[in-house]
């Protein structure tokens, strides 16, 4: 008892918010339900994390729905998806909507019962207005939809126009992206510039392993939940060795103190960033703006997260709560979050609208981010992520770090990275 | 069975002059039934949250229960504790516990000797040094371990800082993580740090029971304040060093924040990249939610029982020894 109460101490003042705010809100939920027979009085608790640009948008609704009120409840990543799946396993708890992100959806999407399927809400219309992978990643086997998708996250690289500068190298987004159509000339690009400034190139090897292996046509697993560790992990492996090799690695654990920190002391000069990482650069070093542009990623497209809006069916509100979440993923809402923080729609009609693409951030000197990841959204082949994609993802960036730390040579870690990932696939 | 004791004398005593049969009803009752009522409380919150939870985990040790797939249930009888028995993970676990345990128990309770022996002498603001000691104790385990992540992290820690002033590690900062030796340094000076003001004042508390003219009597025959601390002082405070070698060794098998939070990202509950500083409670705890297998992690939680219980025993019996044979 005690050691939980002390985990929720542990994850800092958003895990102890969200404790909060889950003690508040049941509570509040409960009243509204008692009072919706007298004046419809209802509120939706959301759960996501990182900013999903929605402290506007809720005020608007709010303005237009007078018988709502919205519980924005941000977490961390890990932490908003262990918690719903407690939630969904002890029947209760659970927010009225939650985020789900990519990599967890095939574990949610198993226990579709436990979701209000949307199809029966009517999204079923909304079918053709999105990517088709990202239609289908949402739904059972079974047909149930449990998740209307809100971004996807396309890759491009990130890289600091001063640093670039400093050492010697082009900071012309199109020049950059010249320097390394591929993942080899990358790291040439990084040698040179550790070379000439004594710096990191990039903050950790893992994200560079990630990328890669997103641009493979097979991940971790294949369709039949089979690990398949020769074919794109092996390919973002190398690339991983050859940097740290290299001594390109700042060996920085990536959305940790010391990677924000990273930011701030010019620890690494790129990063690569789908459209969802534009607003945590923004958030982590505001003091950058106008040092940041943004290049094509070596290999060409891959993709890196991306999320749904689910709805459990355990909630008391769950019409009031379809109603939110239908309205949030409406072409006009999906505009209003690409500008605020950068994520990208994942109906692919909005990468035609001249709103998103004549936008240019002008955080990363005025980048056209609209064209940028559209382009990058719409040329996505996506690739299946199994049921333990994530626990095999944790295990082999483990290996990745001991290398990092000096704890492993580089020539045995691949042996034991496949070792590690038969051992989490079992888990 | 003291209380029936107690009972068996008092019933024989109305036979002198028996009372009026309400009051003696009330009697009895006052006598049999309100000693129990009294410690009720106690033990219906303790079958609540202790027994039931301590069954019930039982229980589900014997079972498959995995959140992420509803489908895997049912009994599984010893098949939980056989896996355990090949498990590298929960083996590797338990040297870890064991050697943080080793470095955090026996330097805590060594210098919380000293600390006790140096604050039972005349100090001026005796007071104030000993509510001192207690900060740590005082502190959120939380937070402190969240300033010592910081204090012992690679590129701008603290620790490396005081370790390049003595010119260690300028050229390579130590990387407190990346080792075993190093972490396991790490955490169990976090532990020590919270835990050695409280065991000081359990033994300074110990300490003043002590008659002054023993120690006198001691200094006449010439013996040093090195022998009278370990001659007269530890024998005399025993029952107190037992209670806190139990304690932490209880606690020591237990290490779950420290652990945790050291990690660069605690979310993933990996104990280091290559887990080499994952205690067991952080294995139950990753086994668990996690990996969202509960049977196996209700199975590593009665192991975890059961070692505490053989630890604390073979403790208690060899701080029986230290003081009794003399």
């Amino acid at each position: 008892m005690e050691r939980f109460g002390r985990r929720a101490a542990r994850v800092g003042a958003a895990g102890l918010a969200a404790a909060l705010a889950i003690a508040g809100c049941s509570g509040q939920a409960l009243e509204g339900n008692d009072s919706s027979t007298e004046g419809g009085q209802v509120t939706l608790k959301v759960n996501f994390w990182g900013d999903m640009g929605l402290d506007q948008l809720k005020a608007k609704y709010e303005a237009d729905h007078p018988n709502v009120k919205i519980v924005l409840n941000s977490g961390e990543y890990n932490a908003q998806h262990e918690d719903l799946q407690k939630k969904l396993v002890a029947g209760s708890g659970a927010p009225d909507i939650s985020a789900v992100d990519e990599g967890f959806i095939v574990q949610f999407r198993s226990q579709a019962d436990q979701f209000v399927n949307l199809n029966d809400k009517g999204a079923s219309s909304f079918e053709s207005k999105y990517l088709p992978w990202k239609w289908q990643a949402s739904q059972s086997t079974d047909g149930k939809q449990i998740g209307l998708g809100t971004d996807v996250g396309g890759l491009a690289m990130c890289y600091r126009t001063d640093l670039f500068k400093a050492a010697g190298l082009p900071t012309d987004r199109d020049a950059v992206s010249k320097l390394w159509p591929s993942w080899d000339q990358f790291i040439e690009t990084g040698k040179t510039y550790t070379a000439k400034t004594g710096k990191k190139f990039v903050d950790s090897a893992t994200n560079l392993f990630n990328p890669v292996l997103s641009q493979q046509p097979v991940g971790f697993y294949d369709q039949q939940e089979t690990l398949q560790m020769e074919g794109g992990p092996k390919a973002g492996f190398d690339v991983a060795m050859k940097a740290i090799d290299a001594g390109l690695s700042a060996n920085l654990a990536s959305f940790q103190p010391n990677w924000d920190q990273g930011f701030t002391k010019d620890q690494f000069a790129v990063l690569a960033c789908p459209a969802w990482m534009l607003g945590h650069i923004q958030k982590t070093a505001p003091n950058q703006a106008g040092k940041w542009d943004i290049a094509a990623i070596p290999g060409g497209g891959g993709n890196w997260g991306g999320s749904w809006w689910t709805i459990p069916k355990q909630g008391k509100n769950v019409d009031e709560a379809y109603k939110f979440v239908e309205w949030l993923v409406q072409p006009e809402q999906q505009i209003e979050v690409f500008k605020k923080v950068g994520n990208l729609p994942s109906q692919p009609e909005l990468y035609q609208n001249k709103e998103i693409l004549d936008f240019k951030k002008e955080f990363f000197t005025n980048a056209p981010t609209g064209q940028i990841f559209a382009t990058t959204a719409a040329n996505l082949k996506p690739q299946y992520l199994g049921k333990k994609n994530g626990p095999t993802r944790v295990a082999v960036e483990n290996v990745i770090n001991r290398v990092q730390q000096g704890q492993l040579k580089s020539a045995d870690a691949w042996a034991e990275a496949v070792k590690e990932a038969e051992k989490a696939s079992k888990s | 069975m003291s209380l029936t004791d107690v009972r068996a004398m008092r019933t024989e005593e109305p036979k002198h002059a028996p009372p009026p049969r309400a009051k003696f009803w009330l009697y009895r009752f006052d006598t049999k039934t309100v000693p129990y009522l009294l410690i009720a409380p106690f033990f219906i919150l303790f079958a609540i949250f202790g027994l039931f939870p301590i069954i019930f985990n039982g229980v589900v040790a014997l079972r498959h229960w995995r959140l992420d797939d509803p489908t895997l249930t049912g009994w599984a009888g010893m098949e939980n504790f056989t896996k355990l028995a090949s498990d590298t993970d929960f083996w590797d676990a338990l040297v870890n516990t064991f050697g943080i345990f080793i470095l955090s128990t026996v330097p805590q309770l060594l210098i919380a000797l000293m600390l006790a022996n140096l604050l039972n002498r005349k100090l001026r603001g005796a007071t104030f040094w000993r509510i001192g000691v207690l900060l740590p104790y005082v502190t959120p385990v939380a937070a402190s371990t969240l300033v010592f992540a910081v204090f012992f992290s690679r590129d701008y820690g603290m620790a490396n800082w005081l370790l390049s002033l003595v010119g260690f590690g300028e050229e390579q900062p130590l990387d407190w993580r990346a080792t075993t030796w190093s972490s396991w340094i790490a955490i169990a000076t976090m532990v020590n740090w919270k835990w050695i003001g409280y065991n000081a004042l359990l033994y300074l508390s110990a300490m003043q029971a002590i008659p002054k003219d023993v120690y006198e009597a001691a200094a006449v025959d010439g013996a040093g304040p090195w022998r009278q601390l370990w001659r007269i002082t530890v024998p005399m405070i025993q029952p107190v060093v037992l209670f806190t070698v139990i304690l932490s060794t209880i606690g020591g098998l237990q290490l779950f924040n420290e652990p945790m939070l050291f990690d660069e990202n605690p979310a993933l509950a990996n104990g280091g990249y290559d887990h080499q500083w994952r205690t067991i409670a952080q294995l139950i705890y990753k086994v668990g939610w996690r990996d969202l297998n509960l049977g196996y992690a209700a199975a590593m939680s009665w192991a975890l029982f059961l070692i505490i219980l053989i630890v604390a025993a073979i403790n208690a019996l060899a701080t029986r020894r230290l003081g009794g044979g003399k």
